[in-house]
C-alpha cells in the first residue's frame, strides 16, 4: 500500500528581480527545481533520496511536509492531497532543527504542547524518548551544552514524539563526524525498525543511502525528477557489520552507477553556468 | 570566540568582582579629588561650586528634614507607573506590527511621525489637556517608555529566523500558541532591550516633566527648587541622587534581563 503518492510535481521559485537562471539550457527568471517528479511510498519503508546537490530533495520534503506548495500536481498522504504541515509527518531539519531557548526535554515536548497533551503525559513520552537515544542524563540542558550528535537525537526523538505516520529527513547527520554517524544510523535503524513509521530520508552518502534503505531513489539533476528506483536487498534487522559484508558493496556499486551520470551532469551544468567551459 | 559550555568557576568570579568594583571607583574617586582641589584653590567661587563637604551634609539635612526620600519616592512611583504603562503598550503596538503587515501598514507611519517629537515636546499639549499634575506627569513617562519599547519589539518579532518559524510550523504551533511559544522566546533579547531603554528613557524624562509640571514632591523638583533659591548644593544632591537612583534601576532590569534570557540563550544559534 502507498501511504504518499507524488504525482507529476512540479515546483517552480520565481527569483528576484534580474535574476536569471538556465533551465535545460533555457534563460528565465524562474527556477525550476522539480519537474515531472513521480514518486510512491510504500506505507513503512524506508525510502532514502539521494540526488546532486540542487537537485530539489530538501524542495521535495518541503512539499511533503506541507511547509510549501507545488507549481503543479499533487502530493497525496493517505489518499489526502497535502495543504499544510499536519501531525502525520514529522520533519527533521538539518539545521535549526532544535529551539535554543527550550531544553532538549521541552524540545521534544514541542508538537505535544502543539497538540494540547497535557503536562505529565507530554513529559513521560519526552523522557521515555530520550532514555531510547541515551540522552535520560541530559533533558535539563539546553541546544548549545549538546553535542552535535546530541543534538540531532533530540531533534529526531522530537519529531517522533507526536508518533508521525511519516518522518522526514533532510541529511540529518550531514554536519556529524563519521563514527558519530555511524551510531547514529545503527540507533535510527534500530528504533525504526520497532516502528511502522514511513521514513523519507535524504543524504548525499551512498553508504549510509545503503544501510539504511530499503529503496533507494535517485533524483536527476536539477528540475529533479525520480531516475531510477533501487531495492535494496540486505536482510533486516540490520546492524553495523553488514556494512562490510559483499552484499552491501554489491548494493553500493549499484546506487553509485545510477548516481555518477547524474552528479557529472550537474557538475557540468555549474561549469558551464561559471564560464569555465570552453 | 570561545564560549565555556558550563558554569564559570565561582572563585575566579567573586575576585573578578571586587577588581570590578574598584575599578568602577576609580573615575568618581580622580573627579573627587579633583572637585576639591578646585575648591580649596579658590578657582569658583563657592555659590557656583559648593565643597564636596558642603554638599554631603545638604544631602543628610535632606534626608533629616526635608523629606529627601519622600522627593525620591513621589519620582520612582511616577516612573515605574508611566513605565508599565507605555512599556505594556510598547510591547502591544510592536507586537501587532510584526506580526501583521496590515497593522504596520496601519499605524506605522502615524507612530514614526509621533516619534520623531521629542517626548518634552509634548509636555505643553499635555499639560493643557489635563489640569491634575500627577496625570500629565504620569503619561510624559509613558510615552518616554513607549517607543524604544514599541520599536525593539517589531525589531525583535520581524527578525524572528524563518527556520524557526518553519520549526514551528511543523511541530503544529498555531495561533496564540504560536506567538507565546516560539514568537515572543525568539523575539525576547531584542525585548529584554527595549525594556532597559524604556526604564532608562522613563527616570530621563521624569525629571524634565518635574521641571516643567508644578508638583509638591519629587526629585527633580527638588532640583527646581535648589536653582530657584540659587542653592547649588541642593541641585547637585538633586543631580547625584537622580543619577545614583538611575543607574540602580538600570542594573535591575538588566540582572532580570538576564535571569529572563537565562540558559535559553538564543544568540547562540545552533
Ligand atoms: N526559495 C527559493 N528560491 C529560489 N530558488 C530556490 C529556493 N529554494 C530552492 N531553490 C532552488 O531549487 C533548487 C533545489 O534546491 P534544494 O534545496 O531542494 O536542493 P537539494 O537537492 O536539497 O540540494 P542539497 O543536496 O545541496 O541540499 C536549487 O537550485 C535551489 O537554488
Ligand atoms: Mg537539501
Amino acid at each position: 500500500m502507498d501511504i504518499i503518492v507524488a504525482e507529476n510535481i512540479r515546483k517552480k521559485f520565481k527569483l528576484k528581480n534580474g535574476q536569471k537562471v538556465k533551465n535545460n539550457g533555457v534563460v528565465s527568471d524562474e527556477v525550476e527545481a522539480l519537474s515531472g517528479f513521480n514518486l510512491k511510498i510504500r506505507k513503512g519503508e524506508f525510502l532514502v533520496l539521494v540526488g546532486p546537490s540542487g537537485s530539489g530533495k530538501s524542495v521535495f520534503l518541503d512539499l511533503v511536509s506541507g511547509l510549501s506548495a507545488p507549481t503543479g500536481g499533487v502530493i497525496y498522504l493517505d489518499g489526502k492531497p497535502v495543504q499544510a504541515p499536519s501531525a502525520k509527518t514529522g520533519y527533521v531539519f538539518q539545521q535549526y532543527a532544535l529551539f535554543p531557548w527550550r531544553t532538549a526535554l521541552s524540545n521534544v515536548e514541542c508538537g505535544l504542547e502543539a497538540k494540547g497533551v497535557p503536562k505529565d503525559e507530554r513529559v513521560r513520552i519526552a523522557r521515555e524518548l530520550l532514555s531510547l537515544f541515551g540522552l535520560s542524563d541530559f533533558e535539563d540542558r539546553f541546544p548549545y551544552q549538546l553535542s552535535g550528535g546530541m543534538q540531532q537525537r533530540v531533534s529526531i526523538a522530537r519529531a517522533l514524539a507526536t508518533k508521525p505516520e511519516v518522518l522526514l529527513m533532510d541529511e540529518p547527520f550531514a554536519a556529524l563526524d563519521a563514527q558519530t554517524r555511524e551510531i547514529l544510523q545503527n540507533e535510527l535503524i534500530r528504533i525504526w525498525e520497532g516502528t511502522d513509521t514511513t521514513v523519507i530520508f535524504v543524504t548525499h552518502s551512498i553508504d549510509e543511502a545503503v544501510f539504511l534503505a530499503d529503496r533507494v531513489a535517485v533524483v536527476t539533476a536539477r528540475p529533479g525528477r525520480i531516475k531510477e528506483l533501487i531495492e535494496i536487498d540486505l536482510p533486516r534487522p540490520r546492524t553495523g557489520e553488514i556494512r562490510s559484508s559483499t552484499e552491501f558493496a554489491r548494493n553500493r556499486h549499484k546506487v553509485w552507477l545510477a548516481l555518477k551520470s547524474e552528479v557529472s551532469k550537474a557538475e557540468q551544468y555549474t561549469k558551464l553556468a561559471t564560464g569555465f567551459a570552453g | 570566540m570561545f564560549q565555556s559550555r558550563g558554569g564559570k568557576d565561582k572563585s575566579m568570579n567573586i575576585s573578578n568582582q571586587i577588581k570590578g568594583w574598584f575599578a568602577s571607583l576609580t573615575i568618581p574617586f580622580v573627579l573627587l579629588v579633583l572637585w576639591q582641589v578646585i575648591v580649596s584653590l579658590g578657582y569658583v567661587p563657592a555659590i557656583i561650586l559648593p565643597s564636596p563637604e558642603k554638599v554631603f551634609s545638604t544631602f543628610m539635612t535632606n534626608i533629616t528634614q526635608n523629606d529627601l526620600l519622600r522627593h525620591v519616592a513621589a519620582s520612582l512611583e511616577r516612573v515605574i507607573l508611566g513605565f508599565i504603562i507605555g512599556a505594556l503598550g510598547g510591547f502591544s503596538l510592536g507586537l501587532l506590527m510584526g506580526l501583521s503587515r496590515t497593522a504596520e501598514k496601519i499605524f506605522g507611519p502615524t507612530f514614526h511621525v509621533i516619534r520623531q517629537v521629542p517626548v518634552i515636546g509634548w509636555i505643553p499639549l499635555i499639560v493643557m489637556m489635563f489640569q491634575i499634575a500627577e496625570i500629565p506627569q504620569i503619561i510624559v513617562i509613558s510615552l518616554a517608555a513607549f517607543f524604544p519599547m514599541t520599536l525593539n519589539t517589531l525589531a525583535g518579532v520581524r527578525n524572528v529566523r524563518k527556520e524557526y518559524l518553519e520549526l514551528a510550523a511543523v511541530n503544529g504551533f498555531k495561533g496564540l500558541k504560536l506567538i507565546r511559544r516560539v514568537i515572543v522566546p525568539a523575539a525576547l533579547p531584542s525585548i529584554v532591550t527595549g525594556t532597559t531603554l524604556s526604564l532608562g528613557m522613563s527616570w530621563a524624562v521624569m525629571m524634565a516633566a518635574e521641571f516643567f509640571i508644578d508638583t509638591s514632591y519629587g526629585i527633580g523638583t527638588r532640583i527646581q527648587a535648589g536653582r530657584s533659591s540659587f542653592n547649588m548644593a541642593l541641585v547637585l544632591v538633586g543631580i547625584f541622587t537622580v543619577g545614583l537612583i538611575g543607574y540602580g534601576l538600570t542594573i535591575t532590569i538588566e540582572a532580570l534581563g538576564r535571569a529572563v534570557n537565562n540558559g535559553r540563550d538564543v544568540h547562540k544559534e545552533i
